[in-house]
């Protein structure tokens, strides 16, 4: 009996060993969606031809680097209240002429967040407002987001 | 006379039997009873190897029958968790209160343990945030060190304690022991916006509220009777 009650103590500290707050997998700091819909119909997305995508003073994101996509999905800077994002894209042939650019602002007040501890923290974006230079982004919704906290949606729609 | 010989035999038969029992009972080991108390050897040696880790812990039993035993535990932590994305510091001291259950069936006048014991733990302690970078989960815009330390006082935490340990005697009344304990968290008071990832006396805590803890201890026996 009493060797039964140490084989089980002994067992629970073994299996109780392993825990899953070792690694992180709850989801961390959001990312800001958009998403590409036509001009003339709404309703129906559409694609983005040779897009790439750079925040102001950096370099082109990797994964945007002249893709044909119609959502994507960028970092913001959170240290900073302000990220600047350029699109250029060239609807047809890819000469250097048809290169068509625009500017979207995106300004925000950070806010750190306890996950866990393998997680760390996250970081949200409260009162989140975008303005753009209207170059080849006709218009986009909404122009105020209250805050950008998950990724489950996209968080502005732009039509082109 | 004859027709009682009979009797008379059962009688002295028994009284024979009475008197080999008594023979037996001659021989009584007595242990000592008394307050024995100690220290946690493990964690001034911890501290020296580990900067970030230092505390002290003073343990005391009182035996109250031949198997059972009052225990505590009283200390005083510090100790820093160094994680991904945090670096905090939790500091305070802790008591623990209980009894120990000696298992082991000991030779002659010997006095070791193998004992199950069990144990209510409280602890008040200040959790310090000293750093932390925001997971970004990205390279493009990576999270900066925050180095504003922010510290949340008067935190606590009440647990159970479940200890599996020995106790030797290796010198006359002195004792070599060694345990091991599982606790299991009742309640926690966490800081704002932050989690408490250690608490002293109870040691890291789990996501399931669990900890585990083991320590080795010296101790001394004052004994105050021998029976």
């Amino acid at each position: 009996m009493k060797k039964t009650i140490l084989f089980i103590f002994l067992l629970t500290l073994v299996f109780s060993a392993c825990e899953k707050d070792d690694i992180c997998l709850l989801p961390n700091t959001p990312n800001l969606i958009l998403r590409f819909y036509d001009s003339t119909n709404p309703t129906e997305i559409k694609k983005v031809a040779l897009l790439s995508v750079w925040a102001d003073g950096k370099d082109t994101i990797a994964s945007y680097k002249s893709v044909a996509t119609d959502s994507i999905v960028i970092p913001l800077n959170v240290n900073a209240t302000e990220t600047v994002y350029h699109f250029k894209m060239n609807s047809t042939s890819g000469n250097m002429a048809d290169n068509r650019h625009n500017k979207i602002s995106i300004k925000y007040t950070p806010e750190d967040v306890y996950i866990s501890r393998s997680c760390g923290y996250k970081t949200i974006f409260n009162d989140v407002s975008i303005t753009s230079d209207n170059g080849w982004m006709q218009s986009f919704t909404p122009s105020t987001l209250i805050t950008i906290d998950n990724e489950t949606a996209a968080h502005v729609q732009i039509f082109h | 006379m004859f027709k009682y010989f009979i009797s008379l035999c059962f009688v002295l038969s028994v009284a024979i039997g009475v008197a080999q029992e008594q023979a037996k009972d001659t021989i009584v080991y007595k242990t000592p009873y008394g307050l024995r108390i100690g220290i946690d050897i493990s964690m001034p040696i911890l501290g020296l190897i580990d900067s970030n880790n230092s505390g002290f812990e003073i343990v005391g039993d009182y035996r109250i029958s031949k198997n059972l035993y009052i225990a505590t535990e009283l200390g005083y932590e510090k100790k820093t968790s160094i994680e991904d994305y945090t670096n905090s510091t939790a500091k305070g001291s802790y008591l623990k209160l209980g009894v120990n259950y000696n298992t082991y069936k000991n030779w002659l006048d010997m006095n070791n343990e193998v004992y199950l014991g069990f144990r209510y733990g409280f602890s008040v302690f200040d959790q310090t945030l000293n750093s932390y970078t925001s997971n970004t989960g990205s390279t493009y815009f990576p999270g900066e060190l925050n180095t504003t330390p922010s510290t949340t006082t008067g935190l606590n935490a009440h647990w159970t304690e479940f200890v599996l340990g020995l106790k030797v005697e290796t010198f006359k009344n002195l004792f070599l022991g060694f345990s091991v304990s599982y606790k299991i968290l009742l309640s926690i008071k966490d800081p704002d916006n932050f989690k408490t990832l250690y608490v002293p006396g109870f040691n890291r805590v789990f996501e399931s509220q669990t900890g585990f803890g083991f320590n080795y201890t010296i101790s001394y026996t004052i004994p105050f009777v021998h029976k």
